[in-house]
């Protein structure tokens, strides 16, 4: 063994670790390239996200204070808080997930274990299509839907928009856990006596419950934050209030009509609302993904 | 054989004697009817979500109608918008619309690129998904907070620094001289159209993702295995076999670029009027209706204006989808074979 | 274990000639898993040398380690020596594009880039060296013809490899890998998710290969190992049990877990 050692070493072959050296160059240096390039790509992506997040904190974290959640929007100069347009934001949120979600979740049980053939396959492509349609284009849809007719605006017509919006996320993320639930399951229930929708509902569901859940939050988290379907359907509302059958703010709305203002307080509540929205949009989906990523792994 | 099979069947295809009793619980003509019950309840939320998106066509077109009879194909042609004399065009909007979302591909494309190769392809795992979560989150992040931050950082970044810095470049070159005249207000078609980059890019960046995770390991390791470099693997294996699942999450993010209001709203500039110039004012289809909204009385012609822009909006979208699925269902399929 | 002993001792014969590859002691770790134990065996010249052993046991591994593929994958790692042209692969500095070009792979499945045939068989050639248009269209009728794909696939050098048989691309693969004029040719079942007349021809071809390349094949067929192999290993559990000429190992096992495994007592 050792004799071979040596053989190899004394008699090492001519050319065999040698390279075509321009071309092995050129090939180095495309590929160290693309390396450095992808990294500034990702890079760039991080440093937006950074730079959101850190202006929002030093713009936004001096408005946090008790008056801002205990007081509602006022004129300038008056003190004026968020809590009008906090209360409004989670009353429109919950109202639209409790349409949106049973929907969906139904939506998504048809396609999953009844849906079969062009049927099923063109509601899927139409909940799609629901899930990147223009969400300006759903306000103007409940908008002529609800509010004309009504002759007023709502905070029902907003919960309805949203719903809309939260609907194909639902329907999405139900069908895809239904379908992971093995054949077994379903089986051992129906083997058992129990009839389809029971097995359906507490068997299937029961064990999707987790992803289900994620997709419900994420609705959440996507609805929150929306302002474009807002504007033409629960328009905003200065003072408090907790009726869905009148105008009612919320904060996408207020922050909206704030960042522009000439108002240095508007302003100012303008920026903290915006932090408040973005962590707490951020912290369900970091909740959602580092959950769900565990459970995968 | 007949006898024998119908026995199987009877076996398998009702319960043991011992669990009577659990079957009776169940209650086998209330649970038949049950079952009715549930599947009517199901498909009619399918048939929902289909009569709802019928509903949204037909809502945006009838309301539209006004305009189109008024205008008639001229809508889609003229560029005026003016409450004033009651003439509106569809064109300015539609140019923006295109043009903002162009700009943002052309930007947002290679980023996305560069960070699914780096991250499906490079990064250690952990890293990847820590990674790679942060740049999910960044489409997480709502419409409207992208504008306020283009409005107060990038719009003063491009005013002070990007665009005073390209006209002097390109200011007195042929041809080029004219995509950045205009004064250097910050705001444009340009700014709209690289906040409409880094909105975009997440998306196209995740899809790209599954797609490039998605080739067979042992392909890859064929192109390694004649000594090809990462990138050469990239470009001369993994590319060609997703092209039209890539093409497809290009054509998805030109979808939601399309479509997206608040943060151009604050960054557009918000002119209706067409020109070449890169950092001049514009407006997108989705801009404008929630600029103009508050100042159109139902029923006006107005409103149906901004309502058959809304349908044309709905439509451009629609197509994106269709031919983003297209391309991606074709890459699927290969898959499986 | 003890075992490891013996079947070094045994294959004093298969080592007479330079080995092309010699392999030292060698672990290998999937993370904390170790799946390979103090593996040390020679690749002779010009040989075919067969890896057998049930699945799992790390004869697939082993050829992972030859050509460095396991870089790839972060959490795994080898220790020891693999010496091939004077170097230690595993521990020195080797420009592993280089020696993935220098000893080339097959894959279980065959493997074609979506491109043509032609640039199939370009691709790799491209990566290392400069040749004229004529140079390389010598190259390509030279390997095909060599796997005996040529009169197949002459009129259609520019269609797609992937419209080509199972059959005919596991040989547009080997083709591809001869190409790049390596020196060694690793297998890793090759012939597996063939029919039986294509793996026949597969089999021929390697009568051939074996004039100018030395080749390492991983197989779960212990006919196709005593039909195509010189020498041949047995794997058990990440061990080096036994090696020896071919003729030997099917006739004359050594150890009682190679007899029981080649007649069929398990695996």
């Amino acid at each position: 063994m050792t004799q071979n050692d040596v053989a190899d070493d004394v008699q090492p072959s001519i050319d065999g670790w040698k390279v075509n050296g321009s071309l092995a160059m050129r090939r180095q240096i495309m590929d160290r390239t693309a390396t450095v390039l992808s990294l500034v790509a990702t890079g760039v992506a991080l440093l937006a996200l950074g730079s959101i997040l850190f202006t929002l904190i030093i713009r936004g974290a001096g408005g946090l204070s008790l008056v801002t959640f205990i007081h509602s929007t006022a004129s300038p100069g008056s003190n004026g808080g968020l809590a009008n347009a906090i209360i409004g934001s989670v009353i429109q949120t919950a109202v639209s997930i409790l349409i949106g979600a049973p929907l969906g979740m139904m939506c998504g049980i048809y396609l999953a274990d009844y849906g079969s053939g062009w049927m099923a396959s063109t509601t899927r492509f139409v909940s799609d299509m629901l899930l990147s349609a223009p969400s300006i284009l759903i306000g103007l849809f409940i908008y002529q839907l609800l509010v004309v007719p009504t002759g007023h605006f709502s905070g029902l017509a907003g919960s309805v928009a949203l719903a809309i919006l939260a609907l194909p996320i639902v329907v999405r993320t139900t069908e895809d856990m239904l379908r992971l639930v093995p054949i077994s399951l379903r089986e051992a229930g129906i083997g058992l006596g129990a009839s389809k929708w029971r097995v359906i509902l507490f068997i299937c569901l029961r064990a999707a419950r987790t992803g289900v859940m994620t997709g419900v939050l994420l609705a959440v988290a996507r609805v929150a934050g929306e302002t474009a379907p807002l504007l033409f359907t629960s328009l905003g509302n200065l003072d408090w209030s907790v009726s869905l059958n009148r105008p009612m703010a919320s904060l996408p709305v207020t922050i909206y009509q704030y960042a522009g203002s000439a108002f240095d307080d508007w302003v100012q509540l303008a920026w903290t609302g915006a932090l408040l929205v973005t962590l707490g949009v951020l912290l369900i989906n970091i909740l959602v993904r580092v959950g769900f990523g565990r459970k995968g792994a | 054989m007949n006898g024998i099979a119908r026995t199987v069947e009877a076996v398998s295809g009702e319960p043991p004697e011992g669990t009577g009793a659990q079957k009776a619980a169940l209650g086998s003509p209330s649970s038949f009817n049950g079952d009715k019950v549930f599947r009517w309840l199901v498909t009619a939320a399918g048939v929902g979500v289909l009569l709802l998106l019928g509903a949204i066509i037909l809502v945006m077109v009838s309301g539209g109608m006004k305009a189109f009879e008024t205008f008639g194909p001229a809508f889609f042609a003229s560029a005026v918008w003016n409450p004033v004399t009651q003439n509106f065009g569809a064109l300015a909007p539609v140019f923006g619309t295109v043009m903002t979302s162009l700009i943002g591909l052309v930007v947002a494309v290679p980023l996305a690129f560069g960070a699914a190769f780096w991250l499906t392809q490079m990064a250690p795992a952990r890293v990847s998904f820590i990674v790679g979560m942060a740049v999910q989150l960044l489409a997480a992040v709502p419409s409207i907070i992208f504008g306020m931050w283009g409005f107060f950082v990038i719009v003063p970044l491009m005013a002070r620094y990007v665009q005073p810095l390209l006209r002097s470049w390109f200011g007195h070159v042929p041809i080029i001289h004219a995509l950045v005249q205009g004064a250097p207000f910050g705001t444009g078609l340009m700014t709209g159209g690289l906040i409409l980059a880094v909105m975009v890019m997440p998306f196209v960046t995740a899809v790209m993702c599954d797609v490039f995770a998605s080739i067979p390991a042992v392909l890859k390791e064929s192109g390694f295995g004649l000594g090809a470099t990462r990138w050469e693997v990239m470009r001369n294996v993994i590319l060609p076999w997703s092209r039209s699942a890539v093409i497809g999450s290009v054509v998805l993010g030109m979808g939601r670029a399309m479509g997206e209001t608040m943060a151009v709203t604050f960054v557009i500039g918000n002119a209706n009027k067409i020109g070449w110039s890169l950092f001049a004012p514009g407006n997108t289809i989705a801009s404008l209706i929630a600029l103009e909204f508050p100042e159109s009385p139902s029923g006006s012609l107005k409103l149906s204006a901004l309502m058959a822009l809304g349908a044309i909006l709905m439509a451009l979208s629609f197509m994106a989808l269709a031919v983003s699925r297209v391309l991606l269902g074709m890459s699927t399929r290969r898959e499986g074979r | 274990m003890i075992g490891l002993t013996n079947g070094q001792m045994a294959n004093g014969e298969a080592v007479a000639a330079k080995p092309a590859i010699s392999v030292k002691s060698l672990d290998f770790y999937y993370g904390d898993n170790k799946a390979l134990r103090n593996i040390t065996m020679d690749f002779p010249r010009r040989k075919v040398t067969g890896m057998i052993g049930p699945s799992g046991c790390g004869k697939s591994t082993l050829l992972r380690v030859l050509n460095r593929m396991y870089d790839l994958y972060p959490g795994q790692r080898a220790t020891g020596e693999v010496l091939f042209d004077g170097r230690n692969i595993i521990s020195q500095a080797v420009d592993v594009n280089r020696l993935r070009a220098r000893i080339g792979m097959v894959f279980q499945k065959p493997t074609p880039f979506p491109m043509s045939i032609y640039d199939n068989i370009a691709f790799g050639v491209k990566l290392h060296e400069k040749l004229s248009r004529s140079e390389m269209d010598g190259r390509v009728e030279d390997v095909l013809r060599r796997v005996a794909l040529w009169p197949e696939v002459k009129d259609r050098l520019k269609a797609s490899a992937t419209a080509l048989s199972g059959g005919q691309q596991q040989r547009l693969c080997i083709a591809r890998t001869i190409a790049t004029r390596p020196e060694i040719v690793l297998l890793d079942e090759p012939t597996s998710a063939l029919d039986p007349v294509s793996t026949a021809r597969i089999e021929e071809l390697l009568d051939e290969l074996k004039k100018e390349f030395t080749i390492a094949i991983v197989t779960h067929n212990m006919q196709q190992a005593a039909r195509c192999a010189d020498q041949v290993a047995f794997f058990y559990l990440g061990e080096l049990v036994e090696m020896d000429s071919t003729d030997r190992m099917f006739t004359a096992p050594k150890e009682t877990r190679t007899q029981d495994y080649i007649t069929g007592r398990f695996g």
